[in-house]
């Protein structure tokens, strides 16, 4: 499978990159235009394609379409869940995640199956070349290299509210407008984006890419009348693996089975035992003394620009915390990757201090930089001015997604693509735009949280922003939205939406059988272990369907009632409910 | 809390109707300043904020003068709604009011209020908490000195700080779970965190639940003691009602039986509020109709704060050394038997014995019933009275006084007392919903958090709304989190 991704990728690129540039176009209208090829835009761009809608992905470089620009990892708490949605709704990341993890866990495994965190360190070349497979052989997608000079509007539909309407878009090199129905803007921090080290600012979005040509933002602000903020964000210097003391660290192994991400893959590319480790370290005092020193050198810190407050840099950890010890995570950039990734410590002062600085820690005494850490400021746009479809109010056919719209992490950024995607071809295809409910998703929660209240910080995804959190669990998400996804969204596949009605009727068979099995309390103890049962004689199991709580339990396996084994798969997504 | 752009100005008559000296006309929104240039003539600044002002007040169409008054300007956000107010003091004659109103009706975006908008206005620019609102509803309608000053209490924000406090506390006890399951698995957040929430949750679920067990003080206060006048036919129940009121609210006659239905009127003993109840007289009957009557006197004896048993004197026994264990017995049928839990203690509180027709027993075998009565131990305070010569009426309201405060509670000392029967039910279901947090405590955390969150949306139904970013302000507050 994986080499003939693999042919597939180096067919499809020889083919594009001779055939689909610029003026060669064969088509000069589509149904959707992406603009970006990062998180947002290539869930968009798949999701439109999905809808059968006619799409086109525009990016500055195809190489870096599905880069992952900051840390390689994928999921966490409250991001897991995220994953498991757009999953759920046949989105790109999952899979892409469980094709290049390399180390996965699951957090939060001790706190209830409502907040568990589905994560994994990625090796960062095979994410992209997933993603990057996935784009190219999708049908109805073409990909183009190209940088948007301006967006074209016209006079809005009298029938629909909004002042403007989009019609296409312009390229930097002049050639022809390129038409659409629907445009969805995924810029990330290219918006007028400006790149600091130290006391030096270049204008950019990502260190080694060049700058998005300012005519968009112009379009945005001027033309349409968009109120924009500015936000901030940083990376961590990238350390020669080499040069680390490792044995100075703490070690932190993956779980031993992984997880996969997706509902279609039972288990992982990477094998149990093929999996890498990270490594836990803590900064010091000398750290801090560092920092103080730099913090004239240091124009990005000294502006107050809003930065995120959970995903600071190591300056602004300091100085707000001073004479703590805060953590550092060494985590591994790919299998066959010599670098090390130090999450925790994203800055932004001179190279020289860099160095400096990360010399205090004991495991990074002789420590090498490959390329220094770096913060960005770029523009958003007050999400406020957004529907829950993510179309901007005022511009009909216009969709926003990512970090234009003031969220951070990769995660967010898929989440709403897919969503901006799916009413983007909706559009497209004069169907009713749709939202998501924050009662039925954490997509819902981001993006009403987006939409509602706006955002003063790069928004982040927790699992304490979900008011309906014991419902909108990790485990249940294809449940959630799977069927929705094909009945009423039209951004699932059938494959898809077969496998998810069949779990779903298999949990109700399990459930309907676990329930008809009456044994008596003691009996049921010695089945499952310590768990409060009413003292009837003979007692039924009060059951629901969530996560491997009490019968994903072995022993329950090896005990199983005999009308429940032909539905052992199911078992494992159901639990026992507590009586109180 | 967001404040709600009206964008509309509204009035209203601020006084209440009918002739008056001064009737004063409020009027508040953007356009205040407008209303107060067009109506009384200010045609250059206005006047300096918050000083009175005599000015003709015209109409600003015909330009006819309609009356001469005081103006005030407030200018937002020192005013009582937070917005831009304006205040006509006017003379309070039905005919100025209605042109004064009706010119204000005509300007361009300005309407008549609708119940409650000036208030509302307060609560959404946060000049005043739900509680404080509460507190002023209960002001405006306080009949009684001691619903008074409970009223201002609550309104001083005093009751509604108690509830923030509480509030405030079970945010951060929410914060820090939630930054235990959030963040806990990348951050140095210590597993002692869940510990001080622990004994946190443990400590607010002990207060709250004193401040449950208050005997219903407050809410008697606001609303009134159910004081309930039983006994046998013919003891003069009726003539106690007609007595205490000053009124003949009850027909009284010498047939055993006369009142049938319950008679209820509100007095102000001593500042204190009392629905005083007049019950049918207790004894078996093949009347239909009155055998209704006993039953709703039973069971409004059940329902009541304090029970007034009267006894004829007459009936007494002449030896007043039976009296004491003939009164035990006739307590017996008139009260309901006493709930095991409740003690016979608790029993006596709640009833005061009144021995009727005093002038027809002999002087001399009333003091040493008095006596004995004093000696006997287990009977509620028994008073000689006489309805028909009003002898004793002065002791007995004393005793009837003290009792109704006992009830209530006073008002100004002590913490604040619970006033509302909405805010019991909102704390109850708070302190069940912290219980949840124990009970998941070690086996889903995520369950057990919903046990405070679900304790702190109680709580909000009093104090306000908790959102999300609230909570993450807290957890960015108190733990450094980052990665």
């Amino acid at each position: 499978m994986l080499a003939q991704k693999l042919h597939l990728l180096r067919h499809n690129f020889l083919s594009f990159v001779s055939s689909r540039t610029g003026s060669d176009l064969t088509r000069r209208q589509y149904d959707v235009i992406v603009v970006g090829g990062g998180h947002a835009g290539t869930e968009a761009a798949a999701a439109a394609a999905r809808l059968g809608a006619e799409t086109l992905l525009i990016t500055q470089k195809i190489t870096t379409i599905g880069a992952l620009s900051c840390n390689p990892s994928l999921g966490g708490v409250g991001k897991g869940q995220l994953v498991r949605e757009v999953d759920a709704l046949d989105g790109l990341c999952g899979r892409a995640g469980d094709w290049a993890g390399v180390h996965f866990s699951i957090l939060n495994r001790s706190k209830g199956p409502a907040v568990w965190g589905p994560r994994a360190q990625l090796d960062r070349e095979r994410y992209r070349q997933f993603i990057q497979s996935e784009l190219l052989s999708t049908p109805r997608l073409t990909v183009l290299e190209g940088s948007v000079d301006e967006l074209l509007v016209s006079q809005p539909n009298p029938e629909e509210p909004g002042h403007h309407r989009v019609t296409g878009i312009r390229l930097v090199d002049g050639s022809h407008p390129i038409l659409s129905s629907s445009v969805v803007l995924t810029t990330g921090t290219f918006l007028s984006g400006s790149l600091f080290m130290g006391q030096t600012t270049s204008p950019g979005g990502r260190i080694g890419d060049v700058p998005s040509c300012a005519g968009l933002s112009y379009t945005l602000k001027e033309t349409l009348g968009l109120r924009v903020g500015r936000l901030r964000t940083g990376t961590p210097p990238r350390i020669v693996k080499e040069s680390v003391d490792l044995s100075l660290a703490q070690l932190q192994a993956p779980d031993k089975q992984p997880t996969p991400f997706s509902f279609l893959n039972t288990h992982t590319r990477c094998k149990p035992e093929e999996q890498l480790p990270c490594y836990l370290t803590h900064t010091t005092p000398g750290v801090e003394t560092v920092v103080r020193e730099s913090v004239h050198l240091n124009c990005h810190i000294q502006q107050d620009t809003k930065g995120p407050r959970y995903c600071p840099s190591i300056e602004s950890r300091v100085l707000r915390f001073p004479g703590r010890r805060h953590q550092v995570w060494l985590e591994p950039e790919g299998l066959t990757s010599d670098l090390l990734y130090p999450q925790g410590l994203s800055m932004t002062m001179p190279p020289d201090l860099q160095l400096r600085l990360l010399r205090e820690i004991p495991a990074l005494h002789r420590a090498e930089i490959r390329t220094p850490g770096y913060g960005v400021q770029y523009d958003f746009v007050c999400p406020t001015q957004l529907t829950p479809s993510l179309q901007v109010k005022s511009t009909q056919g216009l969709f926003l997604a990512g970090q234009i719209n003031g969220t951070t992490g990769y995660e967010e950024a898929a989440a709403q693509g897919l969503w901006a995607g799916v009413n983007a071809g909706r559009t497209a295809l004069s169907l009713p735009p749709m939202a998501l409910s924050r009662t039925q998703s954490y997509i819902g929660v981001l993006i009403d949280d987006l939409v509602g209240r706006g955002v003063t910080e790069p928004y982040r995804m927790f699992t304490s922003r979900a008011e309906f959190r014991t419902y909108l669990r990790p485990d249940n998400a294809d449940l959630r939205l799977t069927p929705r996804g094909f009945e009423e969204v039209g951004c699932v596949t059938l494959r898809r939406y077969e496998k998810a009605v069949s779990v779903r009727d298999g949990l109700q068979e399990a459930l309907m059988a676990l329930q008809s099995v009456a044994l008596s309390s003691t009996r049921w103890r010695e089945k499952l272990g310590n768990i409060s049962l009413s003292e009837n004689k003979s007692t039924t199991l009060k059951c629901s369907i969530g996560s491997g709580l009490w019968l994903g339990h072995s022993d329950f396996q090896r005990h199983v009632p005999k009308p429940l084994l032909h539905c052992l798969g199911c078992v494992l997504r159901i639990v026992v409910l507590p009586c109180h | 809390m967001i404040a709600v752009c009206d964008a509309e100005t509204i009035f209203a008559l601020s006084s209440g109707h009918g002739r008056c000296g001064v009737a004063v006309v409020r009027v508040s929104g953007p356009a205040s300043s407008m209303v107060l240039r067009n109506m009384a003539g200010l045609t250059q600044a206005l006047p300096s904020p918050r000083t009175a002002l005599l000015r003709r007040i015209t109409d600003p169409q015909s330009k006819e003068l309609l009356d001469r008054g005081l103006v005030l300007w407030f200018q937002g956000p020192h005013s009582f709604t937070g917005e831009d107010s304006a205040e006509f003091h006017i003379h309070g004659g039905p005919a100025v009011i209605t042109a004064v109103l009706q010119a204000l009706g005509s300007l361009e975006g300005v309407r008549p209020a609708e119940a409650g908008e000036f208030t509302r206005r307060a609560f959404h620019a946060g000049k005043l908490g739900l509680t404080e609102v509460e507190g002023l509803g209960d002001l405006i309608h306080a009949e009684t000195e001691a619903q008074r000053r409970q009223a201002l209490r609550q309104m001083d924000g005093e009751l509604g700080r108690l509830y923030q406090d509480w509030g405030y506390r079970l945010k951060r006890c929410l914060a820090h779970v939630e930054a235990f399951i959030d963040f806990s698995e990348d951050e140095l957040i210590e597993d002692g965190v869940l510990n001080q929430v622990d004994s946190s949750v443990r400590q607010l679920e002990a207060e709250i639940e004193r401040h449950l067990k208050d005997e219903r003080r407050g809410e008697r206060l606001r609303s009134g003691v159910q004081v309930v006048i039983a006994g046998a036919t013919n003891a003069g129940k009726s003539s106690l009602l007609n007595t205490l009121c000053q009124r003949p609210a009850a027909i009284v006659s010498p047939i055993a039986g006369t009142t049938r239905d319950i008679v209820e009127t509100s007095l102000d003993i001593g500042g204190f509020p009392v629905l005083l109840s007049d019950t049918a007289g207790l004894r078996d009957s093949s009347d239909s109709v009155e055998r209704e009557g006993v039953r709703r006197a039973r069971q409004r004896v059940e329902q009541a704060d304090l029970t007034l048993v009267v006894v004829d004197s007459t009936q007494l026994p002449p030896d007043p050394q039976l009296v004491p264990a003939f009164l035990q017995e006739h307590l017996s049928t008139v009260l309901p038997s006493p709930s095991p839990e409740a003690g016979m203690e608790a029993a006596s509180d709640r009833v005061l014995l009144v021995l009727n027709k005093s002038d027809l027993v002999p002087e001399e075998q009333r003091e040493r019933t008095e006596g004995e009565l004093r000696e006997s131990t287990g009977l509620p305070p028994a008073c000689f009275l006489s309805c028909y010569t009003s002898t004793g009426l002065e002791d007995f309201l004393t005793v009837l006084q003290s009792r109704v405060k006992t009830l209530c509670g006073d008002p100004l000392s002590g913490a604040p007392s619970l006033t509302q029967a909405r805010h019991r039910a909102h704390l109850q279901q708070s302190v069940q919903a912290l219980i949840q947090y124990h009970q998941y405590r070690d086996q889903d955390l995520a369950l057990a958090a919903e046990g405070v969150r679900l304790a702190l949306t109680h709580l909000g139904r009093i104090t306000g709304r908790v959102g999300a970013e609230e909570i993450l302000d807290i957890i960015f507050r108190d733990f450094c989190i980052g990665k």
